[in-house]
Order: C-alpha cells, then sequence, then structure tokens
C-alpha cells in the first residue's frame, strides 16, 4: 500500500498543486476584495474575540492579539478541513464520475488551499509578535514538528469523514455541531491551562490534538518555552495511524464511491 | 491472433438502489431499510485485441454505460477483472469538471493532468487543442463567459487530442455549430480507426457501428446476448430489438 501511495501522490502532486491554485483563483475571481478577504477575515474575527473575550470577560493573556491569531490560524485550518472534507466526494461529483483519481487527491488540494490561507494568518501572526514586542528564543523552531503533527491529524481525520461522508449523507450535520463544541474545548481564544487549572486542563489540552498544537504553537512563538514532547510524541504516532488507517480505507473503498453518490 | 488488449472476465457490477445511509432517517424509521439491489451487469466476459474496434449494443439501461465506466477503472467491480495489459486508457466524456473561473488554457492543464498526462505532455499539445477548439481569443478568458457550444468545443478537443492507447466511448460524439459537428465526427472517426488504438464503442446508430467496428457485443439485461462479428450479430439484435 506504502509502494502505491507514493506512486500516486508522485504522480498526481503536479495535478494537486495546480488544482489547489487554481481554487485559490477561482475563489479571488468571484469577489470584488478578492485576496484582501484572506487577510480581513481572520483580523476581523481575533478583533472580536478580543473585544468579547479580552475586553468584556476579562480574560486577558500575555500578547493577547497575538494570542488569539495564533488560535484562529490553527483553528480555521482543522475547521476548514473537516467541513470541506466530509462534502468533498459529493462536491466533486463531476470529476469522479469521469476519470479515476485517487480520492485523498482531493483533500491534498484542499490542504494546499487551506494551508496557503494558514501561511496568510501566520504572517499576520509575525506582524502581531513584531509590533506587540515579543521576544523571539530558539523555540520558535520547535513550531515546525508542531505544526507537521497538526497537518497529519487533520488529514487522517479527513480521510476518514471523507469515507464517512459518502455513505452517511447527513454527516455533515453531525460534523458542524461536534465542530462548534470543539472549538469552545479548544482553547482558540483563551488558554485552557490558565483558566481551567489542574488535571481537568492538562486533559483538555493533551487529548485534543487540536488544543494540544494551538497550545504548544504558543508556547514555542510567545512563551519561549517547550511543548510536552511526550504527548507530541504520542500524538505523531497517533496520527500518523490515523492517516494509514483513512488512506487504507480509501484505497479499499473508492471506486465504490460513485455507485453511492 | 495479434496481442490482445482488453480482457474483461465474468464481470458482474450491482447497484445498491438505497443509495445511502441517513442519521436523520433511520432515528425517525427505526426498522431496517429494505435494500434493493440491482444488478447491472451479470457476467460478462470478452477479450479484445489491440487495434480492433468493438461495438456494445443493447437497449437502455441494460448496464453498457456502467460496464464502460467499469472497465475505465471509475467504478468497482463486484467480480471480475479488467485486464488492460498496461495500456493507458479513457473514457472520452464531455468536460472534466471545468474551473468556470479559469481561463481555457489552464482548464486545459488541470484537465490534461486529471486524465494522467504529464505537464509536458500537456504543453506539447496545448496548442494543438487550441487550434482544434476554434476558441481563438477566447481561450485566455475564464469559462463562465463560454457559450455551451464553446463549452462542449473545448471539453471536446482536450479529450479527442490527448489520446490514449484504449478509447471508450459513449456514443461518437459530435458537437458544436454544423461545421464544428462534421470536423469532431472525422476526428472522431480518424481515432477509432488509427490501426494502434483499441476502441470500444457504445452507440444506438446501427450505421455507426456497421461502417466503424469489427466485433458486436450485445448484451440485455446485464447479460451477454451474442458476441462475434457484426454479420453475425447485428441482424438478429435487430430481429430482437423490433
Amino acid at each position: 500500500m506504502l509502494k502505491r501511495f507514493i506512486r500516486d501522490l508522485k504522480k498526481y502532486l503536479a495535478y494537486s498543486g495546480k488544482a489547489a491554485k487554481a481554487q485559490l483563483k477561482s475563489e479571488v475571481a468571484s469577489s470584488y476584495l478578492n485576496w484582501i478577504w484572506w487577510i480581513l477575515e481572520p483580523v476581523c474575527f481575533t478583533f472580536i474575540y478580543y473585544l468579547v473575550f479580552g475586553v468584556l470577560f476579562h480574560l486577558k493573556e500575555e500578547y493577547m492579539i497575538a494570542f488569539i491569531v495564533i488560535g484562529v490560524s490553527l483553528w480555521d485550518f482543522f475547521n476548514r478541513m473537516m467541513k470541506n472534507s466530509v462534502r468533498i466526494i459529493r462536491a466533486n461529483k463531476s470529476i469522479i464520475s469521469k476519470v479515476y483519481l485517487p480520492k485523498y487527491i482531493l483533500l491534498v488540494v484542499r490542504l494546499g488551499v487551506n494551508g496557503f490561507k494558514m501561511a496568510i494568518t501566520f504572517v499576520i501572526a509575525i506582524a502581531a509578535m513584531i509590533i506587540l514586542g515579543v521576544p523571539v528564543t530558539w523555540h520558535v523552531f520547535m513550531a515546525v514538528p508542531v505544526l507537521i503533527v497538526f497537518i497529519l491529524f487533520t488529514f487522517g481525520i479527513s480521510c476518514l469523514l471523507l469515507h464517512f461522508g459518502v455513505f452517511v449523507a447527513d454527516l455533515h450535520n453531525i460534523v458542524d455541531i461536534v465542530l462548534k463544541m470543539v472549538f469552545y474545548v479548544t482553547g482558540v481564544f483563551y488558554s485552557i491551562g490558565r483558566r481551567i487549572p489542574g488535571p481537568a486542563g492538562n486533559w483538555l489540552i493533551n487529548a485534543n490534538p487540536v488544543a494540544y498544537s494551538i497550545n504548544a504553537m504558543r508556547s514555542v512563538l510567545l512563551y519561549g518555552k517547550m511543548p510536552n514532547l511526550l504527548v507530541l510524541l504520542i500524538h505523531f504516532v497517533i496520527s500518523l495511524g490515523l492517516c494509514i488507517l483513512g488512506i487504507y480505507i480509501i484505497y479499499k473503498n473508492e471506486n465504490g464511491y460513485v455507485k453511492s453518490i | 491472433m495479434g496481442e490482445i488488449a482488453l480482457e474483461v472476465k465474468d464481470l458482474y457490477i450491482t447497484y445498491n438502489c438505497m443509495k445511502n445511509y441517513s442519521i436523520k432517517k433511520s432515528l425517525l424509521r427505526l426498522k431496517k431499510v429494505e435494500k434493493n439491489r440491482i444488478e447491472a451487469v451479470k457476467g460478462v466476459s470478452f477479450s479484445l485485441e489491440k487495434g480492433k474496434i468493438l461495438g456494445i449494443v443493447g437497449k437502455n439501461g441494460s448496464g453498457k454505460s456502467t460496464m464502460l465506466k467499469s472497465i475505465a477503472g471509475i467504478f468497482a467491480p463486484d467480480s471480475g477483472t479488467v485486464d488492460l495489459h498496461g495500456n493507458t486508457i479513457s473514457l472520452m466524456s464531455i468536460g472534466v469538471g471545468f474551473s468556470n473561473e479559469l481561463t481555457g488554457r489552464e482548464n486545459i492543464a488541470l484537465s490534461g493532468m486529471l486524465l494522467g498526462f504529464s505537464a509536458e505532455q500537456i504543453k506539447d499539445k496545448t496548442e494543438e487543442i487550441i487550434r482544434f477548439s476554434e476558441l481563438g481569443k477566447f481561450i485566455d478568458m475564464p469559462v463562465r463567459t463560454y457559450s455551451s457550444g464553446m463549452h462542449s468545443k473545448l471539453a471536446f478537443s482536450i479529450t479527442a487530442i490527448l489520446e490514449t492507447d484504449i478509447m471508450l466511448i459513449d456514443e461518437v460524439l459530435s458537437v458544436g455549430d454544423a461545421k464544428f459537428k462534421k470536423k469532431s465526427l472525422n476526428k472522431m472517426k480518424e481515432l477509432i480507426s488509427d490501426t494502434n488504438r483499441t476502441v470500444v464503442i457504445v452507440s444506438h446508430s446501427m450505421d455507426t457501428l456497421k461502417k466503424l467496428c469489427d466485433t458486436i457485443l450485445w448484451i440485455n439485461d446485464g447479460e451477454m446476448m451474442m458476441y462475434g462479428s457484426i454479420e453475425d450479430v447485428l441482424p438478429k439484435y435487430e430481429e430482437f430489438m423490433s
């Protein structure tokens, strides 16, 4: 299976890149403010969270704006990937009913699209860090492994959602509800560690890879602290397992998808 | 006997009529939903030599298109095998998901890659596709600005110029205005009659079949009725249908 995966990925990587670019391009082509929305959206959400939670509820954190932008950027990526992947087979029916392509390639395309948007929010985060005068430590390099594990995890879950989304027609309703719930316990606009101290808070962070990634990202970028490496390793193994399982399931069933939609 | 290019053995394809499962539905209706299976193709086998042209006939809904899709690798057969002997294959179809906001040129690249061609191969063929499609300056405009005729002209040109070893054709296509119809029909004939290319055509037009095909496969309700030369099969089929 690994051999086939590598061969397919090689074969379709050029297509994925091209298709991701094409999707980004067609997104901007349909609105006047164009690409400015990719910047405005995360900035606006950051300010809303800042006003509501930071100012109204006094949930202040150090470097609050940068703190929220980092949360927003990772969360948006995860959120979009989940919502895209449940419907991705239906959305691409015109393609998959006419040619064969490994179905997870459609997810790779979305990884490209949403990853690009995440990269833009990262630039905003860096700008915020510079303006707020966040001291840079060598810990920032740890952002790379954290990000890799986070993307692997997202991709693994996406593969599973892609598969079940084909057969369970209203799965997207459930995914929306679950995502909303996960959003509030992920600490996008507050620090779980400080608001929910003790073992409960630790659990919330370490058992939820999204919360862990956001938390770890803030530690290394803003506070110059090492994330919990053991947990990172465990998440890496779990994420890799999810990816392998997801790709295995897709390979096994993908040729039946067209018949079901 | 020449080299075999395509071998289909004991192909079975079934559809599940209960299309998919919905959590809402299963909550509202706790009793088990009856599964309604339809057997679209039942045990079809044939082999085709390289360079030969096979016509598939049968009434509507007898599983012809389903079988083509399965040979092209879009559908999984429930049992049986399709062996392409290493040949590349494509199902000629109109418009492999054009992206409306992109220009015709960009869509050529995307569709070509989807059909499994490399970026260089497409680059070499792009000019030919554009010339054949007669779109002129429209090729650098977004596809959403195209008329439906231009849309199908471009789609046809892409599939016709980017050739594969085995071509599966669901009805001989002719698109566009009268002039382009003639041109596309000629192009199809040229593609089909290339001696290196193995072709499978599904058609209802007896004229087309008589003109183009070497052998005929007749399927009825998913079952193989006859497989043989035109002279043997077509008269019996016509008799059956009348």
